[in-house]
């Protein structure tokens, strides 16, 4: 009968000794039962909060997306797709999408191929180690935007930027780093990459430490160089971390905002406009709500879609590594 | 005043509780955290109105304005918020607007005019007795459909600030009052070896905005013809716009401007490596604490011959009563305070704003004597302002052709061009 069937376990439920019978007294079930609910009042808050502060916007903006919202007034109409019609009819539109994958995958390919060797070197014992292993992990501490006003100024075209100051000292002439298409968006990826390698490279080390010293002394006593020991020992145990770092790289890279905007506007022309501050701009500077919605609706789609593929690739190369 | 004042917070008086009223607590303290709040006006027992107010000026501008509105009204007290300039603070106003939870009175900015207008968003102030003293050209700004909508006090306007090291170097006894003039006195200063003019390239460049106004030839009517369908901006941009290419094509600009903030020009300016830089009073203190020992002056921008100078500037914003608040009387009488010569005063010798209001004469740094009367009587033009509708689009567009223009990817036609093209995509 179920009213003596016992109370299911909630996780982390201690069973003690002759408990899960079915023969407890039902005033211990009901205690369970409390101990369960206990539990689930204390997600609430962080489901209240995950509902409120995500779901409920994500599914605004999927509405909003279907109608000529302004952000201002209440009274609005719909217009079915007509929204999506329009994402990319538009130069800005396009320069956006193609400079936000380049950056997306420059930065993501280029740091990984910098942050393992870094993590590697970061591991040995020397003399300075902390300091070092700070200095590379600070880039990742102040806010990206301070980052590119800062780098505005090393960057800049004139002969008083600072990389252009070091360059004429030895005869070189000034070089445009900001001022022409193909420079700025090589600038805005190198600042990308120097603010988070070290982040990355600390992640990495976090996983080589975790790595049983015993594997690689067997090694050793196998005789295997250092390469070897690096591509058969360190790679593979370091494959779990990779999952992570391109995940929060990816993801970053096609969420970038406040780099290109703070170091180049955008510019020159839209050579590094991005989609974010396109949806931005569609939806706080020029009152167009709807159609910024539409573009964060595909935006969130197409992440969704790059996340998944990540993940599934690197779940496979673990595997078939490990 | 409130703004200086700390209050409690309303979880202070929390006791340690056992396990289930935390729990309580926490459900209780995260749904009220996640509450909006409400900043509706209100009235206490004691008969205190509180009118908030949203500004983009900063605490440090407006603190004295309202301090002695205050005193001047102790039935009425602000509750002061702001957000800097512009996109945050039309973001912050858009998103509060939304949900319902504006303030009593906030700033109408030129970038949000045409929403709180045709959204209903705003009290109409036309025929209000405090507005009398205000400038026809500020009230003509913020105004729709014979009403005005919001009370401007002030005016700015740019010119070029130049280096008089540099100038005298070429022989410059004053400034150039003619185009040609002008081109002919950068290209002496780049015959120095020194950069002779930078201009922020991020927005519409402050000397294509002079320009067209000039061309424009004092009808303020022509942004609404091109919107009307009546003209284009092929017919009346394209001749401005070849006049300002001219200083590249001509090497008397140096294309690395794209590549610049306005931060950074305004370095290279008070560092002594660039003549001359376009600019508004707002960066006087700053080449003042940088270069304390510079002489410079500051010019109007020439025009081309047979063309009237006109500045780049436009009403500064203005304060506007929300349509939804309950409080219109108080802040009615906050906004009278804020035109009287009192408030005006007051906010012209903290923010050193040129004011435009008709019975106060405001306090104006001596630099900008040349172009204070042509500010006061409204000889100033800002595209942006007088766009009637869809001017972020329009200026993003205008500030990327532009600068592809400098890199030589497009003709300056073409921008003219590109702006029909948006105008028609978006009408």
């Amino acid at each position: 009968m179920s009213q003596q069937a016992p109370a299911p376990l909630a996780v982390g439920d201690r069973v003690g000794p002759g408990e899960g019978t079915g023969t407890e007294p039902r005033a211990r079930g009901r205690r369970w039962d409390r101990a369960a609910v206990a539990d689930r009042l204390f997600l609430l808050p962080v489901g209240v909060v995950f509902v409120v502060l995500f779901l409920i916007p994500v599914i605004r903006s999927g509405w909003w997306s279907l109608t000529n919202y302004n952000g201002y007034t209440p009274d609005y109409d719909f217009v079915g797709l007509a929204n999506y019609g329009r994402l990319f009819s538009d130069t800005a539109m396009v320069s956006g999408f193609v400079f936000t994958l380049l950056y997306t995958v420059a930065t993501t390919l280029v740091v990984t191929c910098l942050a393992i060797p870094l993590a590697v070197v970061l591991n040995r014992k020397f003399i300075g180690r902390n300091f070092v292993r700070s200095a590379f992990f600070f880039p990742a501490i102040p806010s990206i935007a301070v980052l590119g006003l800062v780098w505005g100024f090393i960057l800049s075209p004139l002969g008083s930027g600072v990389i252009n100051r070091v360059i004429e000292t030895f005869g070189g002439a000034s070089v445009p780093w900001l001022s022409t298409p193909g420079l700025a968006r090589f600038s805005v990826i190198l600042v990308g990459v120097w603010s988070q390698v070290g982040w990355h490279a600390i992640l990495y080390l976090a996983y080589l430490q975790a790595i049983p010293e015993e594997l690689t002394e067997v090694a050793i006593i196998d005789g295997a160089n250092g390469r070897q020991r690096f591509f058969h020992i360190t790679l593979p145990m370091l494959a779990p971390a990779m999952t992570v770092s391109q995940l929060l790289l990816l993801t970053g890279g096609l969420k970038v905002y406040d780099l290109p905007v703070t170091l180049t506007g955008g510019g020159p022309g839209y050579s590094t406009f991005t989609l974010t501050q396109a949806i931005i701009q569609r939806g706080i500077a020029q009152s167009e709500f709807g159609q910024a919605s539409a573009l964060a609706v595909v935006f969130m789609l197409v992440i969704g879609l790059i996340v998944a593929a990540q993940l599934a690739v690197a779940r496979r190369l673990e595997r078939r590594i490990q | 005043m409130s703004i200086l004042t700390n209050r409690p917070s309303p979880t202070s008086g929390v006791r340690r509780a056992p396990a289930r009223v935390g729990i309580a607590a926490a459900v209780a303290g995260s749904l009220l955290a996640l509450s909006a709040c409400s900043t509706d006006g209100e009235q206490d027992a004691g008969g205190t109105t509180t009118l908030s107010f949203f500004s983009w000026d900063g605490e440090p501008v407006m603190a004295p304005v309202i301090e002695a509105f205050e005193e001047q009204h102790q039935d009425i007290q602000i509750e002061f918020s702001s957000a800097p300039p512009v996109q945050e603070y039309i973001s912050t106003l858009q998103t509060r607007i939304s949900s319902g939870t504006a303030a009593d009175v906030f700033i109408m900015a030129a970038e949000n005019k045409t929403n709180l207008i045709e959204g209903e968003f705003v009290v109409p102030l036309t025929g209000e007795p405090f507005m009398e003293n205000i400038a026809e050209f500020n009230q003509q700004t913020y105004g729709a459909d014979g009403e005005v909508y919001a009370m401007s006090l002030s005016s700015w306007g740019g010119g070029i600030v130049y280096n008089r090291e540099h100038t005298d170097a070429v022989g410059m006894s004053d400034p150039p009052t003619d185009w040609d003039a002008f081109r002919d006195l950068l290209a002496d200063l780049e015959d120095t070896g020194v950069a002779a003019f930078y201009e922020n390239l991020q927005e519409i460049p402050m000397s294509l905005q002079a320009l067209v106004g000039g061309s424009y030839e004092s009808d303020f009517t022509v942004d609404q013809r091109i919107f009307d369908g009546e003209t284009t901006f092929e017919a009346e941009w394209t001749e401005p716009l070849q006049t300002w290419a001219a200083l590249f094509e001509d090497g008397l600009m140096s294309p690395d401007v794209v590549g610049l903030s306005g931060d950074q020009i305004l370095d290279e300016f008070a560092n002594g490596r660039v003549a001359m830089m376009a600019t508004g009073p707002w960066s006087l203190p700053t080449i003042r604490e940088t270069a304390p020992d510079m002489d410079f002056g500051f010019m109007p921008f020439p025009a081309p011959a047979g063309q009237e100078a006109y500045l780049p500037g436009a009403a500064s914003p203005g304060y506007a009563i929300n349509s939804a608040t309950d409080n219109e009387e108080a802040a009615k009488t906050f906004l009278a305070f804020l035109a009287s010569p009192e408030g005006v005063q007051l906010y012209n010798e903290s923010s050193s704003a040129i004011t435009t209001t008709g019975d106060f004469e405001p306090t104006v740094d001596p630099v900008l004597e040349d172009v204070v009367e042509p500010i006061r009587e409204g000889r100033v033009y800002l595209a942006q302002i007088s766009w009637p509708r869809y001017e972020d689009v329009l200026m993003t567009t205008a500030v990327a052709s532009l600068q592809q223009v400098i890199l030589g990817q497009r003709e300056p036609a073409d921008v003219a061009t590109a702006l029909d093209e948006v105008l028609e995509q978006q009408s």
